[in-house]
């Protein structure tokens, strides 16, 4: 006994001590047969998605006729572990989806940087900011993802208030919430069972909060934890779980989808949402029709502060460093990107395209006022975070509904979370 | 002294063989070599039979176990690759989120007897033919048939604040209940669920210990006029030391590896991280944040654990066994 004690020991410090780093393929090795390009997406498996990847296929099928292309869909929610595997053994897809921010921020050792080849597309496509990396683009954008509140214009009648005109301040917003609640409807409809919800909250409300100055400074990584603006939007978080504006028991809610479930069933007057893929117009539209679904800009909460729509690309596709050919990898990219097939993809799949060009003027109002900010917009705070300040800020959230921790404390622990990665 | 014995025997053979006059002596040395060869390959055989389980044991569990464990010595993202020693294994003693998981380690650890209690006195009321013990016997085992998804939506949607339990309670005047959302009551209640999924296999293992158990004893105890804790606690746990043993240790291990859909589905680890187990963890390290080794750093504690866990579980039963 004694002496098998003493081998695992010796084993333990062995590989302790000796450090074999040898079990990660840190060096590329070159996949894919020749003429044949592998897609990894969570898209392609989807009915809805088919025209779009038809149209794309197509397209590069005029480049490049001798190459085949064939795409994977995994389940999106291994989607990341299963290419987190690839990337280790420096074996797999030569193209991939990605979603924007830190998800592709922290895989782009496994990138082909494509600035010299989307050149040509950098005006027509919006959304670039989430997929570049100190000045490089690593993905182009499909669909642009972003953070309108939304507001159910019926809710607003059975209490007296303009549909037309929607709350511009705070102030005004906590009036018209105090007005809703009379008539049996809570102000917001908020899952944050997983989190997600403080990053909507926090993307959703900031331009109404944070000066110009301070919103570009977040979003160029100078994040001033310390600013009382900063902190007024944490604060704002708790005086809304305080005051019964969300919808009861919050931290067991799921966002997806029983939160816009409360939404689109007429029990919350208010649900900050987003622009592509689902909890959006057109999944709303399911309950609410178009004229009585509206969107309202974030209530100004600091003064002289000028609010404009939160948004980042949504999702892009970028080229894997082990791939044969970047070029042709990144022409696959751009085919996909092209209008016609982008067109497919707002009107079958219920998304923003990234392409600005797209004609939406058939989707209804709320569609035709998220594309009319997409101008003025902003990339979205929360996206400019690392996923593990994400995972604390939405742990941080719950415990501030739960009235266990400060607004103080929660803010400190970000900043230094922040900082350290 | 075999060995002495055997050396001059052979050797007489060779002699024989090479001045070619005793042929009987070299007949009798090749059947001799041959017997050699028949025992040799008897000696063998074991080792070639075992040798596939051995091989599949080798390849496909130790090997990789010991890549990981090397691996979690290795660092992440930009140092890919790089040796960095025990750096994983101190960012883990360092995070709060692990040190909860381990917490909640001990916490299963502490309501084992509880989940073990409940198919095991269930089991004896079968035994003991309470009213209506045969339909018991079918719907005590039906949860054991759901997959932890399944069984993790159904009471999502029960325990919803909104939910059917919560107006249950409001009718008979209790204030409702957060089960999922209040980081107090979220680990019971997932463990409870848990419990309730999955007693019906340490409940079969049990009615099949029983069906061991010599009758003769319970009725002696009946003429002497024991109680039913009695019987319980004097015949039938001692009568049934060995299952109990096993319905501990398979109960554990169940309850350390096989909560993650439920977690996954209930709580996602929430609220506050109050429901994270280091199996979630090492999901949420390797899958969302992109930190492969010090997954593997995480899943090299948990194994640790469990074999602690479990050898300790197996002295102690055994130790208990052999009191009774």
């Amino acid at each position: 006994m004694k002496q098998r004690a003493m081998w695992s020991a010796v084993l333990v410090a062995g590989l302790a001590l000796a450090g074999c780093g040898s079990a990660t393929g840190s060096d590329s090795s070159p996949s894919g047969s020749e003429g044949k390009l592998v897609v990894w997406d969570w898209k392609s498996g989807e009915a809805s998605a088919a025209p779009y990847l038809e149209k794309a296929k197509a397209d590069f099928a005029k480049k490049h006729p001798d190459v085949t292309v064939e795409f994977v869909a995994q389940p999106f929610d291994q989607y990341y572990t299963l290419l987190g595997a690839a990337i280790q053994s420096g074996k797999g897809p030569d193209v991939m989806l990605f979603n924007g921010g830190g998800q592709i921020r922290d895989r782009v050792d496994a990138l082909v940087p494509l600035d010299e080849y989307v050149a040509e597309d950098r005006q027509r496509l919006a959304g670039w900011d989430a997929f570049t990396k100190e000045g490089k683009v690593y993905a182009s954008p499909v669909t642009l993802q972003g953070h309108p509140i939304y507001y159910n214009k019926a809710i607003y009648e059975k209490a007296g208030l303009d549909p037309a005109g929607p709350a511009t301040t705070w102030s005004k917003l906590l009036a018209d919430c105090a007005a809703i609640a009379k008539v049996g409807a809570k102000c917001f409809a908020l899952g944050n069972k997983e989190g997600a919800g403080i990053q909507f909250w926090l993307s959703g409300l900031a331009s109404g909060v944070l000066t110009a100055t301070e919103y570009d400074d977040w979003i160029a990584g100078r994040r001033d934890w310390t600013s009382p603006n900063v902190k007024r939007i944490f604060q704002l978080w708790k005086e809304a779980g305080d005051a019964g504006l969300n919808n009861e028991g919050a931290n067991s809610t799921a966002m997806f989808n029983d939160s816009f479930a409360l939404f689109q069933s007429g029990k919350a007057a208010h649900v900050i949402g987003l622009m592509s893929d689902v909890g959006h117009w057109k999944d709303f539209g399911e309950f609410l029709t178009p004229d009585k679904l509206g969107v309202m800009d974030a209530p100004v909460v600091t003064a002289g502060t000028t609010p404009s729509l939160p948004y980042d690309g949504g999702i892009g596709y970028g080229v894997a460093r082990w791939t044969k050919d970047p070029k042709v990898a990144a022409d696959l990219v751009r085919a996909l990107t092209s209008t016609d097939a982008l067109k497919a993809f707002y009107a079958d799949a219920g998304a923003i395209a990234a392409d600005t060009t797209v004609d939406v003027s058939q989707g209804g109002p709320a569609v035709a006022a998220i594309v009319s900010e997409i101008k003025g917009g902003k990339p979205a705070l929360h996206v400019a975070l690392s996923s593990k300040t994400l995972d604390l800020m939405g742990r941080l959230s719950q415990q501030l509904l739960g009235g266990s921790i400060t607004v103080d404390e929660v803010v400190k622990q970000l900043a230094a979370s922040d900082r350290a990665g | 002294m075999p060995i002495g014995e055997v050396q001059p025997s052979v050797r007489p053979a060779r002699v024989g063989r090479t001045d070619g006059a005793a042929g009987a002596a070299t007949r009798r040395g090749v059947a001799r070599s041959r017997r050699g060869r028949g025992m040799r390959s008897e000696r063998l055989a074991p080792y070639v039979l075992l040798a596939p389980a051995v091989l599949i044991i080798v390849l496909l569990r130790l090997y990789p176990l010991l890549l990981g464990v090397n691996f979690s010595f290795t660092g992440d993202g930009e140092r890919n690759g790089v040796a960095v020693g025990l750096d994983n294994y101190l960012e883990l003693l360092r995070d709060p989120l692990f040190r909860t998981a381990l917490g909640n380690v001990g916490l299963l650890v502490l309501l084992l007897p509880v989940a073990v209690a409940i198919p095991g006195l269930l089991a004896t009321f079968i035994y003991l033919r309470v009213p209506g013990h045969r339909l018991y016997r079918s719907v005590y085992f039906f949860p054991a048939v759901l997959s932890p998804v399944i069984v993790g939506a159904i009471f999502n949607l029960l325990l919803a604040f909104d939910g059917p339990v919560n107006a249950v309670l409001g009718s008979v005047g209790v204030g409702a209940v957060d089960w999922l959302g209040d980081p107090d009551v979220a680990m019971f209640v997932v463990v409870g669920v848990h419990v309730w999924a999955t007693f019906g296999m340490g409940l079969v293992v049990f009615l099949a210990g029983f069906a061991t158990l010599d009758s003769a004893l319970l009725d002696a105890a009946r003429v002497d006029g024991a109680s039913l804790p009695q019987v319980i606690w004097h015949v039938i746990v001692p009568g049934l030391s060995r299952t109990i043993q096993f319905v501990f240790v398979t109960t554990m291990i169940g309850m350390l590896t096989s909560m993650f859909g439920l977690l996954y589905v209930m709580t996602s680890g929430g609220p506050e991280g109050s429901t994270y187990l280091p199996e979630y963890y090492i999901w949420i390290q390797q899958g969302q944040m992109n930190r492969p080794a010090l997954a593997s750093a995480a899943s090299t504690v948990l194994f640790v654990i469990m074999l602690v866990v479990g050898l300790l579980q197996i002295k102690l039963l055994k130790r208990a066994a052999r009191e009774v």
